[in-house]
């Protein structure tokens, strides 16, 4: 189970002025998936979604609040106070707060990630990107290339297992993205706009086979997307967040049992209902600015 | 019988690998000089420099470009030009491996932690912009004349460029790299040697690349101010004597060194980064 509580992010930045100034990215955002959910973060791009996609997988730290994946807080909430923060410092004056450990390979929880580009290592081969996971995760030597085959056949990719990323389209690169993750069978799988880079078409086909290849798995997945239709084909919660503060906005449970159909009537009602909802966000928005 | 056979045919396809591979790289290097858009360029150049100073149209110090290929020929058959080539090459080689050696791990730590660089990197710093030729007297003071100090100038030269561009690359891997092998349980170790290494490997071979000009550089000035042997001496020699083809000729050569080794760099960069363009 992921539990985020009372997330907030603040970026301190400087002005062209040299002002000092500040942007609240998340503000106060709660959200517990359950073991085996698929979850969707949707909203308009620079809504935070990201940044809190990013503190549920441990790559930046919550300036308040904490993130618990089975209990275990993922990231140490960062310094408020003065002294905290030079206490802070001197424990990672070496190490990031983020590194695993120097020599041992080794995670600190069992995550996978996969995001838009840069996905995949460009300097290893198919096969060898899946089986760098895999020995990263302490499966043996032997065993390894035959995880890694099994899984890139469910992609349809092991006709390329020598191939360089540069050598695959944009959907293959992402489809050896979504192997390597599911090869390693992690608990949680992180994506971040994981289909935004390919063209429509192919992008419903990688959805299909994304619901195929979870199906048999428990694995609890948290995707952020802007794509509407997307999020509630593959959903069991849609997450509606709103810009300026980047805050929670609306959930909606989808509750359509699979497999799903694209047109199904429930599917399309929603889709209006959030798209009003985008919509308002960003009028709203735009009467401010004026 | 059948055993043999295999060996031959195992020698045989490790040849023919080698003959490809230099096939490919000569096609590669030499491509670039004498393509036939070059050449339109390049011959009536050389026929320039031929024909003007023969009528005393470039002042009466510059000889024609014959005259500099005659004493290339005399320097190399009579004078041993090619024992002064290679010991040049060996002192340069141990500078600039020296260099490799020491900064590329030096790179490689201050691009990867934050800590050892604030403490490492502020010293080169401070010391980069002296610039290398002004090291030249203490050096001589320090180690005296000859190859330790020639070696030490030509590390001095080629050590600040292969630091800090390596540095550069290393600092400006992508941090979604990073998240993913950290995600997949990636230790600090493995992360220096699967991803940031291999996302800067073409700052790398480039800032090996700069390397190698500012170690040509520096083996010049090592051999002109201190030094009884080597291209630089015999070019120091010769302007003593006002032998100007010479002193050409030792331009022209220490050229065409430079350009081979920037080639043979350029290979290894096409040979380690397959992955990069392969198509």
């Amino acid at each position: 189970m992921i539990e985020a509580r009372n997330l907030t992010k603040f970026f301190s930045i400087v002005n062209e002025d040299n002002t000092a100034d500040g942007i609240t990215a998340v503000l106060s955002a709660s959200l517990t998936v359950e073991d085996g959910k698929f979850v969707s973060l949707l909203g308009p791009s620079g809504c935070g979604k990201s940044t809190f996609l990013e503190m549920l997988g441990g790559l930046q730290a919550p300036t308040e609040g904490a993130v618990y994946i089975d209990g275990v807080q993922v990231l140490e909430t960062l310094p408020a106070t003065r002294k905290e923060a030079i206490k802070y410092a001197r424990k990672h004056w070496f190490l990031s707060p983020l590194a695993n450990s120097l020599f041992k390979n080794k995670p600190k929880h069992d995550i996978a990630m996969i995001f838009q580009d840069y996905a995949v290592f460009p300097w290893m081969t198919v096969l060898k990107n899946v089986t760098f996971a895999l020995k990263l995760r302490g499966v043996a030597r032997d065993q390894r290339e035959s995880i890694a085959l099994a899984y890139l056949k469910k992609v349809g990719l092991d006709h390329a297992l020598t191939k360089y990323p540069s050598q695959l389209s944009g959907g293959m690169r992402q489809r050896l993205a979504l192997a390597r993750a599911l090869a390693v069978k992690p608990k949680v799988i992180l994506m971040d706009e994981p289909f935004a880079a390919v063209d429509a078409l192919t992008r419903e086909r990688l959805q299909d086979e994304l619901v195929d290849l979870i199906a048999e798995t428990d694995v609890t997945i948290v995707m952020v997307t802007h794509d509407i239709p997307e999020a509630l084909y593959l959903s069991d919660e849609v997450v509606v967040w709103s810009a300026n503060p980047g805050t929670i906005r609306n959930r909606f449970t989808i509750d359509v049992p699979r497999p799903r159909r694209r047109q199904d009537a429930k599917l399309l009602e929603l889709n209006d209902r959030i798209e009003a909802l985008l919509k308002y966000d960003i009028t709203h928005e735009s009467e401010y600015s004026i | 019988m059948i055993q043999n056979k295999y060996k031959l045919r195992g020698a045989q396809s490790i040849l023919f690998a080698i003959l490809r591979e230099l096939r490919f790289f000569f096609k590669g290097a030499l491509g670039n000089l004498f393509s036939p858009a070059f050449l339109l360029i390049l011959l009536p150049l050389i026929l320039l420099w031929e024909i003007l100073p023969r009528y005393g149209l470039m002042g009466p110090i510059i000889p024609p470009f014959s005259t500099v290929i005659a004493a290339l020929g005399d320097l190399v058959s009579n004078r041993g030009f090619l024992n002064d080539i290679g010991d040049s090459m060996s002192t340069f080689f141990r500078g600039v491996g020296l260099a490799i050696l020491i900064a590329i791990p030096l790179g490689l730590l201050t691009g990867w932690n934050i800590g050892i660089r604030k403490r490492v990197l502020p010293l080169f710093q401070m010391l980069a912009p002296i610039p290398a030729p002004a090291w030249v007297p203490i050096t001589i003071v320090l180690f005296g004349i000859g190859a330790p100090m020639q070696v030490f100038l030509i590390f001095l030269g080629a050590f600040y460029p292969i630091l800090f561009n390596t540095f550069q690359g290393v600092k400006d891997t992508d941090s979604r790299y990073l998240a993913s092998a950290r995600a997949f349980g990636a230790s600090e170790f493995t992360l220096i040697t699967r991803v940031y290494l291999w996302s800067a490997l073409g700052a790398i071979i480039m800032s090996v690349r700069t390397g190698v000009a500012a170690g040509l550089v520096m083996l010049l000035v090592a051999e002109m101010y201190g030094g009884n042997t080597g291209i630089g001496f015999v070019m120091n020699e010769a302007q003593q004597f006002f032998q100007v083809p010479i002193v050409i000729a030792s331009m022209v050569t220490l050229g065409m060194i430079g350009w081979f080794l920037i080639e043979v760099l350029k290979y290894i960069e096409v040979k380690l980064a397959v992955w990069k363009g392969g198509r």
